[in-house]
């Protein structure tokens, strides 16, 4: 049996750590704990410095087990495993204690913060005993992609995909490539003709040999994981038909809000109060009427329709801003003598050439009118026959603090963007994770943001968070990118924590085999026990807590690590209460 | 002296850490009483776990997991809703108010509702006062 010899290091993370904890003496203290043989406090343990910290000790103390007491592990703990690795230490004889996102930054005692830190580090320490060294596991990736959704996301990296060489399935719920952007008619704040950028896009799509594309169809399961999915289609034509891919890219797009639960505005009630998406179909046309066929005299343009309102979506549609600015422009454009007003709730034009157009827009007689979100909303209602207008919006103007009328013959409702309706069941299918306001979520905001926690799954484009072209093909490249690296690695690493069985105690009552999700597991009917196919395994630890005999192991989460966490948590966290009585 | 309790939370890698993490990225300040515990699923919380972490001197036991649907494993945090139920009763056999252990799911996005769990948890056994099974094992073994 080795001795075993623990390194233990306390990051400052600047002041993040070090302000709320008193990591010098989280240190002194875990030094004092058995096993433990350098126990330090370093500014920042995962800059090279730091790393280099924790290589040297490995090799000068032969240290065989090391705790790093810092950020969250879903930040850093890749990182630290790699400096084991660098110090020819298998990767597994590591373990995190979280001290910044559960202690620091949440807690507001510093005598607290640290109490509660040296039991989280003396838990880790516990724990790490018993690590054991596992092997790293590799599987080859199947060079093909799922692409599922057809619009400017889904279309550039198809295409980026595609011109590598590769083989690309594009799937497509719509009768037609295009999503979104194939909707509008010019782009704002550049005015660039949205078909003349997509349509020479989806002729290459259909004409490329490395690329199929599925229309009227949608993706109900997914089985397999990363290098290695599967899923069963409908065609059209009611084939069914079973693709293999190795990755996936989800450019399902956005949906958007519809105005009639607003009573105020009273859509669906009026003829010519019209969302921003019916209004492009006017400029699509080429004609701005109303719908007795008349030109409108008076426009108003109401912004933040369903967006930033506690009653509907607490967020910025970010899109709705800078369109309306647009609509302005070409409306002064195409009735020069109309009256335009923007009754906005605060102006978000941010972005490049944004700003440009707003103050370009104000300069164009078009009166900006500023509402609240909670009080004296826009209220609309029919002009009465003495009126010379044929409708009149009614709100409390916040600037001048007056009760404003405003005459209109045609409104547009800059409605918010929201979530696929069926991204739900997506997320589901496929087993990734969801904001609560039914976008997908990425796996870091900022260190991650088109990776999910379902490795070779990626968001990109609004399916994600309300954003525009530039930002929807920056994503989806961004996503091939990371797709093609891997595809040229030629494998992938694959789940090395898997569940074991132990021959030896496996009675074959088959409780396992029962409740695997993943069908991971048989019975050998010669021997008449379990067995793991390590490959489908993907170590989620159900099977061993369901063992009557205690025969699977959940490696790297072993009922001993586990227990002796517990074990060094409460001994610590009780010492250090009654310490103080 | 007030009782400070010591409470010991398992959460499943997915949702709920990520979610504790959330509460921490936005600064919600919330309990120190809560030691977490990170596993790769609800499904891997092993009634021993909780039973130990009660035996060993946790005042309370929190578990948390994906929703029912978004489960990393499909189905794991069912697989764990079952000996939670179980759990209760089991634990309240042995003299423990079953109000010491919880179940709770807490998704990637609901940091703000970990931090006001950790709060409405840590009152709740603030109240029941100090386990006494720990006293009561070491009296009887």
């Amino acid at each position: 049996m080795e001795e075993i010899r623990i390194g233990v290091y306390v990051c400052w993370c600047g002041t993040n750590i070090s302000k709320m904890v008193d990591v010098e003496d989280v240190a002194r203290e875990i030094e004092t704990l058995p096993y433990v043989v350098v126990a330090r406090d370093y500014k920042y343990m995962c800059s090279d410095p730091g790393q280099d910290l924790i290589i040297n000790d490995i090799k000068k103390h032969k240290l065989n087990r090391i705790v790093v007491s810092a950020c969250s592990p879903r930040i850093h703990e890749l990182t630290f495993r790699k400096a084991l690795e660098n110090a020819g230490l298998n990767p597994y004889m590591f373990e995190m204690a979280n001290i910044r996102e559960h202690v620091s930054w949440v807690h507001t005692s510093r005598e607290d913060a640290t109490k509660k830190a040296k039991a989280l580090v003396a838990g880790a320490v516990s724990r790490v005993r018993w690590h054991n060294s596992l092997d790293k596991r590799f599987v080859e990736i199947n060079p093909a992609t799922l692409i599922i959704g057809g619009g400017i996301s889904g279309i550039s990296a198809a295409l980026e995909i595609a011109d590598s060489g590769k083989q690309v399935y594009l799937i497509e719920k719509t009768g037609q490539l295009g999503g979104f952007a194939a909707k509008i008619d010019l782009s704002s704040p550049f005015m660039y003709s949205a078909p003349q950028m997509i349509n020479p896009k989806i002729d290459k799509i259909f004409k490329h040999p490395q690329i199929t594309v599925f229309l009227n169809t949608q993706v109900e399961e997914m089985s397999g994981y990363y290098g290695n999915f599967t899923t069963k289609i409908k065609t059209e034509e009611d084939h069914e038909v079973e693709l293999k891919f190795g990755n996936i890219i989800l450019a399902i797009g956005l949906s958007t809000f519809d105005p009639s639960v607003i009573e105020n505005y009273k859509y669906g009630k009026i003829p010519d109060v019209i969302t921003s998406l019916e209004f492009e179909q006017y400029l699509i046309s080429g004609k701005i009427l109303r719908k007795d066929g008349s030109v409108p005299k008076n426009v108003a343009i109401i912004h933040c329709v369903g967006s930033r309102n506690s009653n509907y979506h607490d967020y910025c549609s970010r899109l709705c801003c800078k369109n309306a600015l647009k609509y302005s422009n070409l409306i002064r454009a195409a009735i020069p003598d109309a009256n335009i007003f923007e009754l906005y709730s605060d102006m978000r034009a941010m972005g490049d050439g944004c700003e440009e157009l707003y103050s370009a827009t104000s300069r164009k007689n078009v009166m900006f009118l500023m509402f609240d979100q909670k009080n004296g909303m826009p209220d609309i209602r029919e002009a009465s026959s003495d009126d010379n207008c044929k409708m009149v919006i009614e709100m409390d103007e916040k600037l001048s603090g007056e009760r404003v009328e405003i005459p209109a013959d045609l409104v547009i409702l800059m409605v918010a963007i929201e979530a696929q309706k069926e991204a739900k069941k997506l997320a589901q299918a496929i087993g990734i994770s969801m904001c609560g306001n039914q976008f997908f979520i990425e796996r870091h905001p900022k260190l991650d943001p088109v990776a999910t926690t379902t490795d070779g799954v990626y968001i990109v484009g609004s399916c994600q968070a309300p954003k525009g072209i530039p930002h929807s093909v920056a994503q989806a490249r961004a996503a091939t990118a990371r797709i093609l690296a891997r595809i040229n690695v030629g494998h992938v690493e694959v789940e090395a924590a898997t569940a074991k069985v132990n021959e030896d105690i496996c009675c074959g009552c088959q409780t396992c085999i029962s409740i695997c999700p993943y069908s991971a597991i048989s019975l050998d009917e010669e021997k008449q026990v379990s067995v793991v196919n390590e490959v489908l395994c993907k170590g989620c630890g159900t099977c061993c807590s369901a063992c009557p005999n205690g025969a699977i192991r959940a490696q790297h989460f072993t009922d001993t690590q586990i227990l002796s966490q517990i074990d060094g948590l409460l001994e610590k966290s009780l010492q250090l209460q009654e310490g103080l009585l | 002296m007030n009782f400070e309790p010591t409470i010991i939370s398992f959460l499943c890698n997915w949702c709920s850490y990520t979610g504790a993490d959330l509460a921490g990225t936005a600064r919600m300040k919330y309990a120190p009483n809560i030691r977490i515990i990170r596993l790769m699923c609800s499904g891997r919380v092993d009634p021993t776990f909780v039973l130990e972490s009660f035996k060993k001197g946790a005042d309370g036991v929190l578990i948390c997991g994906c929703h029912p649907g978004d489960c990393h494993y499909h189905e794991g945090n069912y697989k764990c809703l079952r000996r939670y139920h179980f759990l209760k009763k089991y634990i309240t056999q042995l003299g423990i108010e079953p109000e010491r252990l919880h179940l709770e799911w807490i998704s990637a996005s609901e940091g703000k509702q970990f931090a006001e769990l950790i709060n409405s948890f840590t009152e709740t056994i603030r109240e029941l006062g100090p386990s006494k099974i720990k006293n009561v094992i070491e009296t009887y073994t």
